[in-house]
């Protein structure tokens, strides 16, 4: 090695190597090279903090592995990036299992190709920013919802069942509704498959709770039509303060009984963009069903819902029957079709207020809110049916694949979504055991030994 | 002078014999040893560990452990382990599977846990698997 302009000699270079070396150590980010298989190169001490509890057996030497459990969808992304290098996913948010010593943590996840061989990664824990982020966006949608133009909106006050106690002219122009609505549940301005009675009450004990409880998504009309609309749901008394509208609607209201004022915004042509983004937070990159984010998001909601007010709650666990193999015999892109159609199965099985997501490589989840046992059973075997007798098609023709399902009810004794899963997980093991291709409920527990 | 030092990593009332050595005794062991002080400042650093870290004791020796040295044991496998001991003023001895990322390579290894129930001084071993 010569010496160099600078005057820096052999013992200068190697005390930068080292400080360089400690400089990575010391990186707050987890920084991982890798070959484009996912074979790890070099990785820093946080990207091994972090990752190390994910992997199955503390194993860290493929990157695609090590993060398969909460990102199964890093190869597919990758092979579907077509130009020779670029950013990959740049800051996609992951959501870990709850770890044996801990809280479920939300990691930032960025992947860039540097070339046809390699590429680099980017993880940090992001627990509590993710936290403080979503507080920001619940406020920030509350402003979008007075402050952004609207087509129309409909200003119904209802009763403390949720039930709509007048007709007004706002209400005939917004959904086509006539006097006929009063009376009836405030669930009729959504479409049927959107909204359950409980789900109605919770969003009024949200309102109650909050001062507000604000949804956006598919309303429906008189005559059927459906419109992207928000509805906001406020206590009367709440409004009534700063509101002169609310005010005038609570002003006959019987003063012992609590009364609600709905909002429900026509927002067509304003809900593409807001659809896309929500998208691209919590749905699986390969699938376009929910994520494990959104999944995980939804459960524990549901989970708070139920323990104020117990109700039935389902949940399936779909696993692909002998993935593995068709992965071996056919590739990754045969399999990655066979994933789609299981997920596009799925879609049409399920209703839209059932929470449908992918939450490992070949392994589903969907939760059914005020589903009993045997609802659940019922819907289960028509997706089992419809998955048996419909070949996935795919690049190297029709491919069947079967799937099995373990369903897990919600009761007193189940504290968590990890203790629910873990239950239809279970059942889960014994549809499998018991020759896949089938539906197995708590029931099959109590005959399976061990 | 190694003759008399024959230490091995699994070997049992290790700690007694560790507190017994100075740096260069420590640095004929065949195992990587780091000691810290119940503040974590790193204490010990030896010959074999500086060259798997591929850093010099200068480096180490007097900054704090979780902070500069090794980040990736700042958790409830290592560092909540010793804060435990210390807590219930127990003598912490425990071994565990690890994997660390040695100049960038995640190797697998064994790490030594040791403190004694005072905690004034405590021990990380590393013994890399075969």
């Amino acid at each position: 090695m010569c010496v160099d302009g600078d005057g820096a000699g052999d013992g200068d270079l190697a005390q930068e190597h080292e400080a360089l070396l400690q400089f990575v150590y010391m990186a707050p980010a987890g920084l991982i090279q890798a070959r484009s298989d996912g074979e790890i190169a070099m990785i820093n001490p946080v990207a091994a903090q972090l990752m190390m509890p994910l992997s199955r057996d503390g194993d860290l030497s493929n990157l695609f592995t090590a993060l398969e459990d909460i990102a199964p969808d890093l190869r597919s992304r990758l092979a579907a990036f077509a130009a020779p290098q670029g950013m990959v996913c740049d800051g996609v948010h992951l959501l870990t299992p709850g770890a044996a010593k801990g809280e479920r943590r939300m990691f930032s996840f960025s992947l860039i190709k540097l070339d046809d061989s390699r590429i680099m990664a980017m993880l940090q824990d992001i627990t509590w920013q993710a936290q403080r982020e979503r507080l920001l966006h619940h406020q920030e949608a509350w402003l979008n919802a007075i402050l952004t133009g609207v087509a129309d909106y409909a200003l119904i006050s209802l009763d403390a069942r949720g039930c709509v106690t007048e007709w007004n002219e706002s209400i005939g122009r917004v959904t086509g509704h006539g006097t006929e609505v009063v009376g009836r549940s405030m669930a009729l301005f959504y479409p049927e498959d959107a909204i359950t009675p409980e789900r109605v009450l919770d969003r009024l004990h949200e309102a109650e709770q909050s001062g507000w409880s604000l949804d956006d998504g598919w309303r429906q009309r008189a005559d059927g039509q459906r419109f992207w609309g928000s509805a906001m749901i406020a206590p009367q008394r709440a409004l009534a303060g700063d509101n002169p509208l609310a005010a005038a609607l609570a002003a006959d209201d019987d003063a012992d009984e609590t009364g609600y004022c709905l909002i429900v915004r026509d927002m067509s042509g304003h809900h593409r963009a807001a659809e896309e983004a929500r998208h691209a937070a919590v749905c699986d990159h390969l699938t376009g069903i929910g994520n494990r984010r959104a999944f995980f998001d939804a459960a524990e909601t549901e989970l708070r819902r139920w323990r104020r007010l117990p109700r039935p709650l389902a949940l399936l666990l779909i696993d692909a029957d002998l993935f593995k193999g068709i992965n071996d015999t056919h590739g990754h892109p045969v399999g990655d079709a066979v994933l789609r159609h299981i997920a596009r199965q799925m879609g049409a099985t399920f209703r839209q207020i059932d929470v449908v997501a992918r939450i490992g490589g070949e392994e589903f989840a969907v939760l059914l809110p005020s589903a009993d046992l045997a609802n659940a059973q019922r819907v289960a075997e028509r997706l089992r049916a419809a998955l048996e007798a419909q070949p996935a098609p795919t690049n190297a023709g029709p491919v069947r694949c079967t799937v099995s399902i373990g369903i897990a009810t919600m009761d007193e004794a189940t504290d968590s979504v990890d203790a629910l899963l873990e239950r239809a997980d279970k059942a889960l093991y014994v549809a499998k055991r018991s020759g896949r291709n089938r539906v197995c409920g708590p029931a099959a527990l109590l005959i399976e030994p061990g | 002078m190694n003759t008399h030092i024959a230490l091995t990593f699994t070997q049992p009332e290790l700690l007694d014999h560790l507190l017994a050595l100075d740096a260069s005794e420590l640095d004929t062991l065949e195992f990587g040893i780091i000691g810290i002080g119940a503040d974590t400042v790193v204490r010990d650093y030896n010959a074999l560990e500086s060259k798997l870290a591929g850093l010099s004791k200068e480096r180490v020796i007097g900054h704090p452990l979780f902070t500069v040295v090794a980040p990736c044991m700042n958790n409830f496998m290592v560092a909540q382990r010793f804060e435990d001991a210390a807590a219930a003023r127990q003598a912490l001895d425990l071994t565990l599977d690890y994997v660390l990322t040695l100049r960038m390579r995640p190797v697998k290894v064994q790490l030594r846990l040791l403190a004694g129930p005072q905690a004034e001084r405590r021990f990380v071993l590393v013994n890399r698997k075969p």
